[in-house]
């Protein structure tokens, strides 16, 4: 709660900053304030709060913990961004307020207990998303990507409005200890509209979180928009519309899973395939990504699907495993894209032998994506399916599985061009910053990949 | 207040169940058929008073207000849509003398 | 409680409304002052230079952020309504928050002042 509030006040305070011209102080502002409320967080843990604000909000321990996650990717990307903006545009306070404001709505989407703050969460949110992916203004690259995910995610909201309507009309609350009540005291006879809200719902969060078959604006969107916009989507606000699903899941609808889980377990397999299979045949890496973070979707729906004890961890073990690596990867690209001016796999060639550093960080990443033992991917994707495999789910694991190896091929492919291929380049420059984002992100990695015992028991 | 409320409730409530799902109905073939960005748009916001007229409705019937208060959270996040929104339709419009959205076909697999 | 006699206003209304446009027309076409007009004459500039174009032309951009500016500020009132109903219910606190809220918006004017949103030129 005091989390959100000093976010808030900081996104304020940053773009009042920009008015008066301190641009050098922006960053580590925003730095220090996100620490700030991060630590703010993580006092919350354990707090055993009540719902405040009349019912409106709940920081439970599951709050806190996708809160933490999303407040540390941001600081990540924000470390990222150091003279990034001011290349792009001159309008460089309001790039970090509109993060900061998007980051408050995320907060807001996690830790809702009513589901008008799952609107207004998810509002805020993408609307500070439009904007951000917009930001190069004479850049039609990036106009086209603001248009598509502003038309596309208005759309998606208003079957997620339609969805609330109908549910608050069966369960005369918006509340989500009511609405589950209602479900509990209901073994029969629930209202047929709810069903159809429930089924509405479900439809505006596959298109918010880029499911298929909900999932064409996400590789446009993801490559029109500047880089670091595209990695704090693809990570943040993706962990945050999964955290928001299943918050609303395993609240209201886990009563309802025989209805729901039909329906999500066709969209979680089409997920994994779309995603997958096209990824196969991208020669940009930034469009790649894209795919990848679509199948990646579908191996966190996987956890929603199996709902049960285990999913929340599951999910958030993903999450972070996925936050980290998308960073690092993010990170190289974006030095490699400075120095070769595109992003196909070719300018990717060579790596090894000009920064070592970075080819190893950059390997390290994409094998924690394709679900290698050892690293941070592995133990997401292991918790995963055993969430899935609890509930019997064998041949759905099966697919699973056989997902995870399709995409072993495409990561492969950006190694491969890093070390057995030869291109005469220069050295690039990292900046320090680059290098702790890089370093951070490999020793979450690795340690989590080693040891998971101290991530895997938080709930 | 109750004057309002039974005139509401003198038109039985599956008939603005019905009106709001044909309305949003008529929103989401609008966005799905009209190539015009602005068109689109207009399609989208008769989507969000379909549900307005919905939660007023089921809000009227269940005597609760907080149907109504959701309402007020719809326009005002509406218009921020809009404000966003139609920025960056003048946004491309100034970059391509368009809004067919046709154009925007660039990025592609 | 409606009957169909009850619209009986909203007809007499409709009526008054068209019979006073059509007797306005009407009264103002008969006593009005008489003009013989030729083509020339009803030119924007009768002895000038010629007409370019058409007047219906984009107007100023900067037409559109004051507009959206407008609706964005306008909006938020609506908050105020259910706050100015129960106004003695939520006493002291209630009325911290509402400046808290105008507060913020008032912070978003300033910074809209600030970025010379508002100047014309």
């Amino acid at each position: 709660m005091s989390t959100l509030i000093v976010i808030s006040i900081l996104a304020i305070v940053v773009l009042y900053l920009g008015l008066f011209k301190a641009k050098q102080a922006l960053l580590p502002i925003s730095v220090l304030g996100l620490v700030a409320a991060l630590a703010l967080a993580i006092m919350e843990w354990n707090s055993n709060a009540a719902p405040i604000f009349s019912g409106m909000m709940h920081f439970d321990n599951f709050a806190v913990a996708f809160s933490s996650i999303c407040i540390i990717t941001t600081i990540l990307v924000f470390l990222l961004s150091k003279n990034y903006f001011e290349k792009i545009s001159d309008n460089v306070a309001e790039y970090y307020t509109l993060i900061l404001f998007a980051l408050s709505g995320i907060i807001v989407m996690v830790s809702y207990h009513n589901l008008s703050m799952l609107f207004v969460g998810l509002e805020i949110m993408s609307v500070s998303l439009y904007i951000l992916a917009g930001i190069k203004r004479k850049d039609f690259a990036s106009n086209e990507a603001a248009l598509k995910y502003f038309l596309m995610g208005a759309f998606s909201t208003g079957f997620l409005l339609f969805g609330i309507a109908l549910i608050y009309g069966a369960s005369k609350s918006f509340d989500l200890a009511v609405i589950a009540q209602y479900v509990i005291d209901r073994p029969t006879g629930i209202d047929p509209i709810f069903y159809v809200g429930l089924v509405l719902m479900i439809v505006g969060l596959c298109f918010k979180v880029g499911a298929a078959p909900f999932h064409f604006w996400t590789p446009d969107v993801y490559e029109g928009a500047p880089t670091l916009i595209t990695a704090f989507m693809s990570t943040v606000v993706k962990i945050a519309g999964f955290a928001a699903f299943l918050r609303l899941f395993s609240i209201c609808f886990a009563p309802l899973q025989d209805f729901w889980m039909p329906t999500l377990l066709v969209i979680t397999i089409l997920t994994l395939f779309v995603g997958n299979i096209t990824a196969l045949y991208q020669t940009n890496f930034k469009r790649m990504l894209a795919f990848s973070s679509i199948s990646h979707a579908g191996y966190m729906l996987f956890a929603i699907v199996a709902l049960g004890a285990a999913s929340t961890n599951a999910i958030f073990i993903y999450a972070a495993a996925y936050a980290v690596s998308s960073i690092t990867a993010f990170a190289v690209l974006m030095l490699v894209k400075a120095k070769t001016g595109s992003e196909n796999f070719e300018d990717f060639n060579g790596l090894a032998k000009s920064n070592p550093f970075l080819a190893f960080a950059l390997t390290v990443a994409m094998l924690s994506f394709a679900g290698i033992p050892l690293t941070a991917g592995f133990i997401g994707k292991f918790f995963v399916f055993n969430a899935a495999l609890a509930q019997y789910h064998t041949w759905l694991v099966a697919i699973a599985v056989v997902n995870a190896i399709i995409g072993v091929f495409y990561y492969f492919k950006v190694i491969v061009a890093m070390y057995f291929k030869d291109n005469q380049t220069k050295q690039i420059a990292t900046p320090a910053y680059f290098n702790f984002v890089l370093g951070v992100s490999l020793i979450i990695t690795l340690v989590l990949g080693i040891y998971p015992s101290f991530i895997t028991n938080l709930f | 207040m109750e004057n309002i409320t039974s005139t509401i409730q003198a038109v039985p409530l599956n008939h603005y169940i019905l009106l709001s799902a044909i309305i949003f109905t008529i929103g989401v073939i609008g966005v799905l058929v009209r190539r015009n960005a602005i068109i689109i748009f207009m399609s989208v916001e008769l989507m969000l008073n379909a549900v307005n007229l919905l939660l007023a409705a089921f809000s009227s019937y269940s005597g609760d207000a907080s149907g109504q208060v959701f309402v007020f959270f719809i326009m005002a996040l509406a218009a921020a849509e809009v404000a966003v929104g139609l920025a960056i339709i003048v946004m491309v419009y100034r970059n391509t003398s368009s809004i067919d959205i046709n154009i925007l076909n660039r990025l592609k697999w | 409680m409606s009957a169909p006699v009850d619209y009986l206003p909203i007809i007499m209304q409709l009526l008054v409304a068209l019979g006073f446009v059509a007797l306005t027309m009407g009264i103002t076409h008969l006593i009005g002052p008489k003009r013989k007009t030729t083509d020339v004459k009803l030119t924007a500039f009768e002895s000038g230079i010629e007409v370019i174009g058409n007047a219906r032309q984009p107007f100023s951009i900067k037409y559109f952020v004051v507009a959206i500016l407008f609706v964005l500020f306008d909006v938020e009132v609506i908050f105020m309504y259910p706050w100015a109903v129960n106004f003695r219910e939520f006493g002291l606190n209630g009325l911290i928050e509402m400046f808290i809220f105008m507060g913020t918006l008032l912070l978003g004017f300033i910074y809209v002042i600030k970025k010379k949103a508002l100047e014309w030129d």
